[in-house]
């Protein structure tokens, strides 16, 4: 019996006449961090909300548990998009209540859980302030507290650092590590290789919405005799396709 | 803001009054020349006035000031005007002459008239109407008010909500936050959830609305010189109202799904802006045909206006009010407004479904309806 909680077989995903992902097979064991690296338009933000139902697979199965993924179906999920976005005209804390609450927390643990991340975040004297009055990086760190809100057992961050500075990026690779050591999954996206290495035990490199380098990260960098991720990256995609990027 | 309309409307009649009260307290000075042979020398001696039998020197001392005023009635009241000469004392003053030059005429002609004929010929008479129906007393008007507030609601919530409806799907997007939304909560919930909230909003609002004309009616009615209700002169029909209630909720969940679709197909607000206009016209233009739906319901027209479901709730909604809308035609059109707006509600969840992430285009129905991602 598989330990996958993430499973996709011969996945493909057409819009129109476009083919943007072209027979993926691929599977996420529970408790690693995964990472689905890629371009841009590599089919990466692609395959992950084809994974949560978000879109309809041209052809192929995504399964999570064992099954398609729907909001009722028992798993506890995170889920920070790449296109970022909360309710600006209203207050911090409103919003993360009210998304805990959908995520089926109390009204008492949705409000408890918000303070003590917004104060972990260093937002704690932003809990009653319109989220249109913070900065990027402080909606970032709200959005990501939504998430993890409810301790998601799977947890898949799209690009989770785009935007952050340093010293919140290192924020956001300890929180994520917090929820590692607990066993949650994660699926990880991110341009970032130096992250990748850090935190990912497996990988899968797309380009043009096929698999062009799958496994964990010994066995990838062993593959492509012992480059590290960004050379194999660059390789990939050939040289002069990265610069004119 | 109810109570600062009162208050202006209370102060603005008590200066008339006051006003009008000073007018009537003035005497001026005024001569007649009366070719009517209509004015009483009695009525004329008790006005302060005189007569003579030539306008030329009376009009002359009105221009030298010796003269307040001066009335020239002619021989044929119908035909020709009766004049008046008199001192300039401003605009609102001035109608002081008018006002006794009338009221002396008036007063010397219906001083032979009988009560009875003077009732007849300034139309003060006043009549009882009893109509019967199934034998019993009926009276269309009464019947009509309370099913008919079921109209009134419609317009109201609609006029009041209706962008707020067409908006509120548009929110997520405008917003960015609709994979999260869809990824935590089925777009099933979260239109219906939408629609109930709007819903009780509306009703909140009209509840509302309501309580403060009641406070306001009971607190100034006497100062302001309001009508009596009285309330026992109401008909309470069951059947009536019952399926008063019954349309309006269909009508009112037809058009909330409509809206909602619209908006969930919109990339943003303004976008989603641009077909209120148009839905308003569908939902309130049969209030232009207004009279045929009371005069002849079974024309052509008010079956198709009635029977349609983007037209119907104002017809609908009208002739049940005013009791000419049949069982049969009631029970049709609910149906088919009933399979409607359940069909307007999936195809909302299905365009916000699969809308969702068009942040930067209009997407047309052709393509939601058949689109799969």
């Amino acid at each position: 019996m598989t330990d996958a909680i993430v499973s996709i077989h011969n996945f493909s995903m057409s819009f129109g006449t476009t083919k943007v992902i072209e027979n993926l097979s691929f599977e996420i064991k529970r408790g690693e961090t995964f990472g689905l690296l890629g371009s841009n338009g590599s089919g990466k933000t692609t395959t992950l909300r084809a994974l949560l139902g978000i879109y309809t697979a041209t052809s192929g199965l995504l399964h999570i548990d064992g099954r398609p993924f729907t909001v009722d179906g028992g798993i506890r999920l995170g889920y920070l998009p790449e296109e970022r976005g909360l309710y600006k005209k209203e207050k911090v804390l409103d919003v993360m209540m009210y998304f805990g609450q959908l995520k089926g927390l109390s009204s008492h643990d949705a409000r408890k859980q918000s303070l003590a991340y917004l104060e972990r975040v260093e937002l704690g004297d932003k809990a009653h302030v319109r989220l249109d009055k913070l900065s990027g990086g402080q909606q970032q760190k709200v959005q990501l507290g939504v998430t993890i809100l409810n301790d998601p057992e799977l947890l898949i961050l799209d690009e989770p650092t785009k935007g952050f500075d340093p010293v919140n990026r290192r924020l956001l690779m300890d929180i994520v590590e917090e929820h590692q050591s607990k066993g949650t999954t994660v699926i990880f996206v991110s341009h970032q290789m130096e992250e990748v290495e850090r935190l990912c035990d497996r990988i899968i490199l797309l380009k043009d919405g096929a698999a062009a380098a799958y496994g964990s990260i010994r066995e990838v960098r062993k593959n492509f005799g012992g480059k590290s991720l960004d050379d194999i990256f660059l390789e990939v995609y050939g040289h002069k396709e990265v610069v004119n990027v | 803001m109810i109570g600062v309309v009162f208050a202006i409307v209370f102060l603005s009649n008590q200066a008339t009054e006051q006003a009008t009260q000073e007018i009537g307290n003035q005497k001026f000075s005024f001569q007649v020349f009366d070719r009517s042979k209509l004015i009483k020398p009695e009525l004329l001696k008790e006005f302060g006035g005189s007569s003579v039998t030539s306008a030329a020197a009376s009009i002359e001392a009105v221009k030298q000031g010796r003269l307040d005023a001066f009335f020239a009635y002619p021989e044929d009241i119908s035909t020709e005007p009766v004049k008046v000469y008199a001192n300039d004392v401003g605009i609102f003053n001035n109608g002081r002459y008018e006002g006794v030059a009338r009221s002396l005429l008036q007063q010397s002609v219906t001083a032979d008239v009988s009560a009875n004929i003077m009732t007849v010929l300034s139309d003060k008479i006043t009549t009882s109407t009893i109509t019967y129906k199934d034998s019993q007393v009926y009276n269309g008007i009464t019947e009509a008010i309370v099913p008919g507030l079921f109209l009134v609601l419609f317009y109201i919530l609609i006029s009041t909500f209706g962008n707020r409806m067409l908006t509120s799907t548009v929110e997520e997007k405008e917003n960015r936050v609709i994979e999260m939304i869809l990824t935590t909560i089925s777009a099933r919930t979260l239109i219906i959830g939408k629609i109930l909230a709007l819903v009780t909003l509306g009703f909140l609002q009209v509840l509302v609305t309501v309580a403060f004309i009641v406070i306001g009616y009971l607190s100034v009615r006497h100062q302001l010189q309001l009508p009596d209700v009285d309330l026992s002169r109401l008909a309470f029909d069951p059947v009536r109202i019952g399926s008063g209630f019954v349309l309006f909720s269909l009508s009112f969940l037809l058009f909330t799904g409509l809206l909602v679709a619209i908006g969930a197909a919109s990339p943003t607000a303004k976008d989603a802006g641009g077909f209120f206009g148009v839905i308003m016209i569908l939902i309130f233009g049969p209030l232009y045909a207004l009279s045929v739906f009371i005069s002849t319901p079974q024309a052509p027209i008010v079956q198709f206006l009635s029977y349609f479901p983007l037209t119907a709730p104002i017809p609908l909604l009208l002739r049940n009010a005013v009791g000419n809308l049949q069982p049969h035609e009631f029970v049709i059109a609910s149906l088919i407004m009933a399979v409607t707006a359940g069909l307007t509600l999936m195809i909302a969840i299905h365009i916000f479904r699969y809308g969702a992430l068009e942040y930067n285009r209009k997407v047309s129905l052709k393509e939601m309806l058949t689109r799969r991602a």
